[in-house]
């Protein structure tokens, strides 16, 4: 192994911070340091001149440890890191500290003391660097091709987007046409368009003449690179990101789609009828059906549970192309994609475990898919909103808000779409027929969205009447066939009786069924409300914590149009992005298992964050675990979960960590006890700088320890840093639900925990111990912390140690 | 009447027994509407009582009748949205008001009445000749004393009592 030298380049900020650290003390202390060839100081080393310094030293000097003492620490990491790397030195070989903000500025009052920190963070750095290793980067292919779950407005929106882009994309249906939920909901808010209505391909726009077309005549399925496979589900997932291997079940539809001319033949010879679900059965339909009259593809389709096939078979007769085939059988396809998208949506909420509306009860209470049907020109009653019944139509229509959503019993949440539903099919009822009495109880009406007060201001203008208040029971009338809807209208303080031909329940939106099996098959999570759960909702809405893997429109949560097709053009930018170079390039700055070590307890699987972490056989008829390196993130869970040591960190080693320990601690230069501060490279830190950014007090006894989570830390770090001197420990990570890894902070708050337990089992006071979980605007937290932390050790006295 | 903080009153409230739930309460009148004292009088509102109780209206909740108006038919508790116990949240304030010494004549008389002779209602001579007509045995004299000692041993009789000059 080649001699370490390091380079030690301190900065002091344009000699602002050497008004208060002793630059010529800190220059020579360094110096004395073994290892140690060559210090330069300067005014700022991440940039310009100073940055040319640190590639001289690493070309002409051989240095190959780099130590820099820099402001800006996180900008100044990324800066020196790229320099060294061009100038060839591994970019990993670097460590970058911080003097300004985490020592001169808020230890101002205490120059002496400060210049005594900076030296034990110095050597600290130092001895570190001493230790690090080269970390080279790994190449991983990703095929260039995404898979599309669900073919509604999110899913053929963001195939769309990828397949002019250029990737192979393919589009998963499990309907047999698509559409989704949109292609029954008649007309969309705010613009009152029609809701099968879609963007048409770039390409393909100038064939078509315009821009938007019914899904239909858009061109949609001319796109190259697209496929669409309808009738499908995905039974199998395999692979990891860039390279998954994804089985499709495709039911068969009996008729060829290629050679189908929609001519209706079949369906006129069809002796076989249903209910048509689609039209919420409202009407009947053939076993050989289409839905009209707009679809993609425009092919029918044979309903299997109704067709009574060979023993009738009258359509393959009919059928002038030949086009039907009563044989055709599930068939499985394998597809190998780079990434997936999930655009499985939402589905109407069943009312009808809400005993007192009589949903399934009383045919004249109906849900909003089902109203909308019945406006539909083309649905059922021709737009005539009737009551199901006796086929009358309705001119008394109560709507009834929050069915189901808002309600602690079944969803909790707010839908968010529900109210504008109702005031889209209220005005759409006043315009077509003014003389109806539409009356809408509610206990908020929601118009958060652009233009949607707009419309609750029409609904009003047109007369539509707005009760607030919940109804508590739905009642029916036999003797007239009419329901009475009890409510407290709550601003007059009265209870009505409202009567209703028609009452329509805005029930709550929930996610698809199969998502939770879905999620299973993916690895990835859902919320506490069943909808697929995005990697951070602020910043990371379409990413999921599996890389590769991402999620968009009503599967994430119920949406409108406009709200939906932003979050599929995101998720569409996140899958390109991931995969247009056609690999993935990763530095293995990851999580390695000693396989001699590893005692098979399964600890690690579970708790990894990323589901990077597998038990393999080792052979001997044992197992041990594996991490994936495309899937680990580095933060360090599994390492401070392991009872054994048995997995480490490339880059953070237990040594290294020890070394710091022992650093930080050997020198104290103040006068109060010496309390080390691991923090977590995220929240924790970010702490840690913002109370030096703006100049608040510590105590310069307080010593801060980076580690990338603080989920890695285990007891034994504790009771190292206790060993080494530490009169008090803090653990200062991210919030518990703010984790940047999910889990970290929670397992340290165990950890921590745990170390209390054990402290006060060999005498020590476990008050010497304390987590903190702090965020970057939370830095006076940190000053705070870190004071009464040094009061309360002081108060306790001197540690005594056997 | 006097206004106290609502957080306090509230406070004060979900720290009792049947009353954890009111702060879920978002008005939505689901209670009002399928209340049948609502349906027969204008004094009581369920919806109304647990707004005053949620602004801190101590007085007016406490020292009002309202509270003792609800039939404790639990329509409302079954069929809130929010999961408010709404009739167990009343108890509590009953309770609460009890305490303070607001106990409607009746309910003094039920007590009175417990703590002499064992029994909510008395033995009357109409409720006798009745038990005689359905070949029922004659009913027994409670175990007053045992009963004391309950109701000592439960605060009841402190609580109940408490008031000078009220005490059996």
């Amino acid at each position: 192994m080649e001699e370490v030298k390091v380079g030690v380049f301190l900065s002091d900020c344009g000699g602002q911070i050497a008004k208060i650290l002793d630059f010529e003390a800190l220059t020579n202390f360094v110096k004395t340091v073994p290892g140690v060839t060559l210090v330069a100081r300067g005014s700022e080393f991440w940039r310009g001149q100073g940055l040319q310094t640190i590639v001289d030293a690493v070309k002409t000097k051989k240095i190959n440890r780099v130590v820099v003492a820099e402001a800006v620490p996180k900008i100044s990491e990324v800066a020196v890191a790229k320099a060294v790397e061009a100038a060839g030195l591994n970019p990993h070989l670097v460590e970058v500290l911080d003097l300004k903000d985490h020592c001169a500025w808020p230890h101002r009052d205490t120059p002496k003391e400060a210049t005594e920190k900076a030296k034990a963070m110095l050597l600290a750095a130092i001895e570190k660097a001493k230790l690090l290793e080269p970390i080279e980067k790994a190449e991983f292919p990703a095929v260039k091709s995404v898979l599309v779950i669900g073919g509604g407005i999110a899913g053929m929106q963001a195939a769309e987007d990828l397949a002019d882009m250029g990737f192979q994309v393919y589009l998963v249906e499990k309907e047999p046409f698509l559409g989704g939920l949109a292609a029954k909901a008649v007309r969309f808010f705010p613009t009152d368009d029609c809701a099968i209505c879609i963007q048409s391909p770039k390409d393909l726009a100038a064939v078509t003449q315009t821009s938007r077309k019914c899904v239909y005549r858009s061109g949609f399925s001319e796109i190259p690179n697209l496929n669409i496979l309808t009738n499908a589900k995905i039974v199998k997932v395999e692979g990891s990101p860039g390279n998954f291997r994804v089985t499709v079940e495709r039911k068969p539809r009996y008729v060829d789609e290629k050679k189908c001319v929609a001519c209706d033949l079949c369906t006129i010879v069809c002796p076989v009828e249903v209910l048509d679900e689609y039209n919420a059965k409202l009407s009947k339909r053939k076993a050989i059906y289409i839905n009209k009259p707009l679809v993609y593809p425009p092919a029918y389709v044979i309903d299997a549970k109704a067709c009574k096939f060979h023993e009738c078979a009258k359509c393959v007769e009919v059928c002038p192309t030949k086009a039907i085939n009563l044989d055709q059988k599930t068939e499985q396809v394998t597809l190998n994609v780079g990434s997936i998208i999930v655009a499985t949506g939402f589905r109407e909420y069943d009312p009808s475990v809400i005993k007192e509306y009589h949903y399934g009860e009383y045919s004249d209470v109906v849900t909003h898919l089902e109203l909308a049907r019945m406006l539909d020109a083309f649905g059922p009653t021709g737009g005539v909103p009737i009551k199901p019944s006796d086929g009358q139509p309705a001119k008394r229509i109560v709507f009834v808000q929050c069915v189901g959503s808002r309600d602690r019993r079944w969803n909790p949440y707010c839908s968010s779409i529900c109210c504008m539903i109702s005031l889209k099919h209220a005005t759409m009822i006043k315009e077509a027929f003014p003389d109806a009495d539409v009356t809408i109880c509610y206990i908020d009406i929601r118009t958060t969205g652009r233009e949607h007060e707009y419309y609750y201001e029409r609904a009003r203008d047109m007369g539509v009447k707005f009760v607030k208040g919940r109804p508590s029971e739905i009642v029916h009338d036999p003797a007239t066939n009419t329901l009475i809807v009890e409510v407290e209208d709550e601003l007059l303080r009265r209870l009505l009786e409202l009567e209703a031909d028609l009452v329509v329940l805005a029930t709550a939106m929930v996610p698809s069924e199969d998502a939770k099996e879905l999620a299973q098959m993916l690895g990835i999570e859902l919320d506490q409300d069943g909808f697929f759960k995005e990697y951070n909702a602020k910043l990371r809405p379409t990413e999921t914590k599996r890389r590769g893997i991402f999620i968009c429109g009503g599967a994430v949560f119920p949406k409108d149009a406009p709200t939906t097709s932003l979050h599929a053009h995101s998720a569409a930018v996140k899958a390109a992005k991931f995969l247009m170079n056609g690999k993935i390039v990763k530095d293995l700055k990851v999580a390695v298992v000693n396989q001699d070590y590893c005692g098979n307890c399964q600890f690690c699987p579970v708790t990894c964050p990323y589901g990077a972490i597998t038990l393999e056989p080792k052979g001997d008829g044992h197992f041990a675990a594996k991490v994936s390196e495309i899937l680990c993130e580095g933060c360090g869970v599994c390492v401070g979960t392991c009872p054994v040591g048995a997995i480490e960190l490339r880059h953070l080693k237990p040594s290294q960590i020890s070394a710091q320990i022992k650093a930080l601690l050997s020198i104290n230069g103040t006068s109060k006890p010496l309390v080390l501060a691991f923090s977590c490279s995220e929240c924790g830190h970010a702490a840690v700088d913002s109370s030096g950014m703006a100049m608040m007090n510590y105590p310069a006894n307080v010593r801060v320890l980076r580690v990338p989570c603080t989920g890695v830390i285990q007891v034994q770090h504790i009771l190292e840093a206790f060993r080494a001197g530490a009169q008090g420990v803090m653990v200062v990570g991210c919030k518990p639900d703010g984790c940047h890894y999910e889990v970290g902070s929670q397992k340290a708050k165990q950890k921590v925990e745990m170390a209390k337990r054990l402290l006060q089992a060999y005498g020590i006071e476990p008050e010497r111990l304390e987590m903190f979980n702090l965020v970057f605007i939370e830095g006076d937290k940190f000053a705070e912390a870190a004071k009464t932390m040094t009061e309360k050790v002081e108060k306790l006295g001197p540690l005594q140690l056997a | 009447m006097t206004e106290e903080k609502p957080l306090d009153f509230t406070r004060e409230i979900t720290s009792r027994l049947g009353g954890e739930t009111i702060t879920h309460c978002y008005q939505c009148g689901t209670c009002a509407s399928t209340c049948p004292v609502a349906r027969t009088t204008e004094r009581y509102n369920p919806r109304q009582l647990i707004r005053l109780a949620l602004l801190g209206q101590r007085d007016e909740v406490l020292k009002g009748d309202t509270i003792w108006l609800c039939a404790s038919c639990y329509n409302c508790q079954e069929r809130c949205p929010q999961k408010v116990e709404v009739a167990d949240v009343i108890y509590a304030l009953r309770n609460m008001a009890i305490r303070e010494g607001n106990v409607p004549a009746i309910y003094m008389e039920f007590a009175t009445g417990l703590m002499s002779e064992g029994r909510l209602a008395p033995i009357s001579k109409f409720l006798e000749k009745k038990r005689t007509e359905y070949g029922l045995p004659p009913l027994k004299p409670a175990n007053v004393e045992a009963l004391k000692i309950i109701l000592a041993a439960t605060g009841f009789d402190k609580i109940m009592f408490k008031k000078e000059g009220a005490s059996p």
